[in-house]
């Protein structure tokens, strides 16, 4: 019993770590916060963190696999009803928007970031990679779609989503670029696979 | 915190399904990808390929930056962990 409490209070504190790491990664960006702004943000010990992070950049990596796990949960839904490419586009921005301001920082930060966190990240967009071709696929078959290579498709489509997220001053008035521009990026991707 | 799957102990990859342990066996700890047809884990080399192809096939970066790329995924996972 008290092992499951310990346990649960491990659990409770990691989430505590990814939450706050989160926060000032939105914030500060990923490069510029350490280890220390973390602990500080929650009033913890420096050394806790790395009871549960043996490095910076496996704090980094739980963060993205936090955003990673969401999107898994999100795609499985889309995936089970048996919906169309437009609802794996609409699930993709769902789950971004949810992260944007951490989300904004990773894509604008990438090419900084360490080879660890980065091919993290790359695992992450090869998943929507697959679910991408899966769903044109899908469309192909029932005439509502070209043929597009899996590369290209998912290229098109990220680097489309990227270029809004990371200037989201320019594209969107208040909080959320995804918000006021999601909908029109997928109509758009909507027109450019057809036959 | 969004609630997660086991992920396979060689490439990381998130086991949802049943299909996706190897043998279809919930209890093991790597993927169907990392294991040969009786269940064992394959050599690096060849795990260290097909992570690689994945990236080249998914998003159509060189095999050289794929390479570099899996060999970081696959360093920390429990499998390799100081491998090198």
């Amino acid at each position: 019993m008290q092992a499951a409490t310990r346990r649960e209070q491990k659990e409770v504190t990691r989430g505590r770590l990814v939450n706050a790491a989160m926060t000032l990664f939105a914030r500060k960006g990923i490069v510029n916060t350490t280890t220390a702004d973390v602990a500080k943000s929650v009033r913890m010990s420096h050394g806790v963190i790395f009871l549960h992070f043996p490095t910076r950049d496996d704090l980094v990596v739980a963060v993205i696999d936090d955003f990673g796990a969401r999107l898994s949960a999100e795609f499985r839904r889309a995936f089970e009803q048996d919906l169309g490419l437009r609802s794996v586009l609409k699930a993709h921005l769902r789950v971004l928007q949810e992260f944007e301001p951490f989300y904004a920082r990773l894509v604008a930060e990438a090419p900084m970031l360490p080879p660890k966190v980065r091919s993290t990240l790359m695992l992450l967009h090869a998943a929507v990679s697959y679910e991408l071709f899966t769903a044109l696929e899908r469309e192909r078959k029932a005439g509502r779609a070209r043929k597009i290579e899996r590369p290209l498709l998912f290229n098109t489509w990220i680097g489309l989503v990227h270029h809004y997220v990371v200037n989201r001053d320019l594209f969107a008035a208040g909080n959320s670029v995804i918000a006021e521009q999601g909908e029109t990026l997928v109509n758009h991707f909507m027109t450019l696979i057809k036959p | 915190m969004a609630e997660k799957c086991p992920a396979c102990g060689s490439c990381g990859m998130p086991m949802e399904k049943p299909e996706d342990f190897a043998l279809g066996d919930v209890t093991r700890p790597y993927c169907r990808h990392c294991t040969d047809a009786r269940g064992e884990l394959l050599p690096f080399d060849q795990v260290l390929a097909t992570n690689a192809r994945f990236y080249v096939e998914s998003q159509g970066v060189t095999p050289a930056a794929a390479d570099k790329m899996a060999r970081a995924m696959l360093a920390d996972m429990p499998a390799w962990r100081g491998r090198h």
